[in-house]
């Protein structure tokens, strides 16, 4: 399987305010990415630096197989729709597809039309009259036009009301399925991506906690509950992501798939949600060797 | 990426023609009404031979040749309604975003903007110069006074040069504060600054002045037009005459007359030195 994104120590400072730090990922081809971390934790800047919008201010990154760059070549292969879905207010859907048809090398006019079609959006009206649901779509169906192997979608359904947020992730899903792109999308709600998704990058402070496939990751996330007592044993063969002691009972997200002989542990399966929480949880983390705990005093 | 230029900017170019035509019109009618009354001024002197003092005449009218005068601030107005906003307001709405996630790169999609823009502003302000220069033809022949502030800088290339400055002044100002508004603030303060730096104090040091010396009564009319950037009165050993600050007569302060030319001061000689 090839490999679509490639990170390594990507680091993006603007003067004193250190948006992304020491990012370090990898998104295989043909996923759908859900890029989750709370608001400010440096998802625009790293879909920014994918995009070609910004240069790294250390590390590495390759992206396609190449630097991103300001390049039309480069630029065809990518589809970024920003976060405030940026379309021209007077301008109708069908000014939008002709400026597309003059500014790309690869265009699907008809794919785009069709797609507005099935979708009951006007084609003829102006773009600052549509809704927020319609103009997502439109962005959307624009942004799909270009046809690229690569699509970073920023936010894409924060302004969406429920039902239009399942409408635009139903269909971006099937065009992703349909072309076989490789997609990243940002959000703040896990809930969002859930559905869509099948790989994972959480972002908490600027630093990447989590990236891989979601089942793999669910996979070496256990869930410990015990007595109230050390638990260095286990710190030993696995890494503790939080801990949450109470007077008699002590529970214990841990990553790791050594086996834990204690009886007094029972494991249990983690969620989803459950796991991306407790690394949301976690303010700063240098690195994964030094994680705090929730709930201790120290 | 040009055709997106005009796309966005098609209503704005339509209201700059129709304001250009309607100034067409209004000097094309007025100007064609000044050259015959010229043309038949100068028939008229010519057959009379008194063609020496034709200063007083008055050619068009005062509402057309204050609307000329005021053409002077057009050029400004390509900087800030075109220049400003050109950058400003899409980073502002956010299209500037759309634009360089086509297959187009930033570079190229501000050249070609800022091309096409530079060369609008290049044609509005040499359609408005031609014309104002074409109708100022008469006057400039009859007063020699198209080098004057005012006159030259509506006249020429000059209207050219500084709706190019007004323009790039505005598509720098919009890049750099990102914000349409305090772009256009920008646009007009500086224009202004610069304007009046150029013409106070640049201008007249263009060329090293050249002196001078006439006689008083009979005065003297250089050739061609000129910019007279100051006069003043020479007494009888070549040294200047001071400032004129009082009573004065012909320019020359009365306490500097001698006290024959008494009577040309009428009722005045108290002021005369005793």
């Amino acid at each position: 399987m090839t490999t679509v994104i490639e990170t390594r120590g990507l680091t993006k400072r603007y003067r004193k305010v250190t948006a992304l730090s020491d990012c370090t990922i990898t998104v295989p081809d043909g996923r759908i990415s859900a890029l989750i971390g709370p608001n400010g934790a440096g998802k625009t800047t790293l879909l920014r630096l994918l995009a070609g919008l910004a240069r790294p201010t250390a590390g590495e990154l390759a992206v396609l197989g190449g630097i991103p760059r300001q390049d039309p070549a480069f630029l065809a292969e990518i589809g970024f729709l920003a976060q405030e879905i940026p379309l021209y207010k007077r301008f109708t859907a069908d000014d939008h597809i002709s400026i597309g048809a003059r500014l790309n090398r690869h265009w699907d006019a008809a794919y785009a039309r069709d797609r507005l079609r099935s979708l009951n959006i006007p084609l003829d009206r102006a773009a600052g009259t549509l809704s927020g649901g319609q103009r997502a779509q439109l962005a959307l169906a624009l942004t799909l036009a270009k046809k690229p192997r690569l699509l970073l979608l920023d936010e894409p359904v924060a302004a969406l009301d429920p039902l239009a947020r399942r409408n635009f992730l139903a269909t971006l899903a099937e065009a992703v399925a349909d072309s076989g792109l490789t997609a990243v999308l940002s959000s703040h709600l896990l809930a969002d991506m859930e559905r869509v998704s099948d790989h994972l990058i959480l972002l908490a402070t600027s630093r990447v906690q989590l990236c891989g496939d979601i089942d793999a990751l669910l996979a070496e996330h256990h869930v410990l509950i015990g007595p109230r007592k050390s638990t260095t044993a286990i710190e030993k063969t696995r890494t503790i992501v939080q801990a949450v002691r109470t007077d008699r009972q002590t529970t214990l997200l841990v990553r790791g798939n050594a086996p834990v002989l204690d009886p007094d542990w029972e494991s249990a399966d983690v969620g989803l949600e459950e796991m991306v929480l407790a690394y949301m949880g976690q303010d700063c983390m240098p690195a994964p060797g030094h994680l705090t705990t929730v709930g201790e005093k120290q | 990426m040009s055709w997106l230029t005009w796309r966005q900017h098609r209503f704005q170019i339509g209201v700059a023609a129709a304001l250009l035509a309607a100034l067409a019109v209004l000097l094309l009618v007025t100007g064609l009404q000044m050259a015959s009354q010229y043309h038949s001024a100068i028939a008229a002197c010519t057959a009379t031979h008194s063609c020496t003092n034709q200063g007083g005449l008055f050619l068009g009218n005062h509402a057309v040749g204050f609307l000329v005068i005021m053409t002077l601030g057009t050029p400004v107005l390509a900087g800030l309604f075109w220049g400003a906003p050109l950058v400003a307001a899409e980073l502002e709405t956010g299209t500037a975003q759309f634009a360089w996630m086509q297959s187009v790169t930033r570079r190229r999609w501000l050249a070609v903007k800022a091309s096409w823009m530079l060369l609008a502003a290049a044609v509005w302000g040499g359609v408005i110069s031609a014309l104002v220069t074409w109708w100022s033809g008469p006057n400039n022949a009859l007063h020699l006074d198209a080098f004057n502030p005012g006159r030259f800088d509506i006249m020429g290339l000059v209207p050219v040069a500084y709706a190019l400055f007004a323009m790039a002044l505005g598509i720098a100002a919009g890049a750099l504060l990102r914000r349409t508004l305090p772009a256009m603030a920008v646009t007009l303060a500086g224009f202004i600054a610069v304007r009046a730096v150029i013409a106070l104090w640049l201008r007249p040091h263009f060329m090293s002045a050249v002196t001078t010396t006439s006689n008083l009564i009979r005065g003297s009319t250089p050739p061609g037009s000129y910019w007279q950037l100051a006069s003043g009165v020479l007494n009888s050993n070549g040294h200047p005459v001071p400032q004129v600050n009082g009573p004065a007569a012909f320019g020359i302060p009365l306490n500097y007359l001698p006290a024959s030319c008494a009577p040309l001061n009428g009722g005045a000689t108290k002021f005369a030195p005793s």
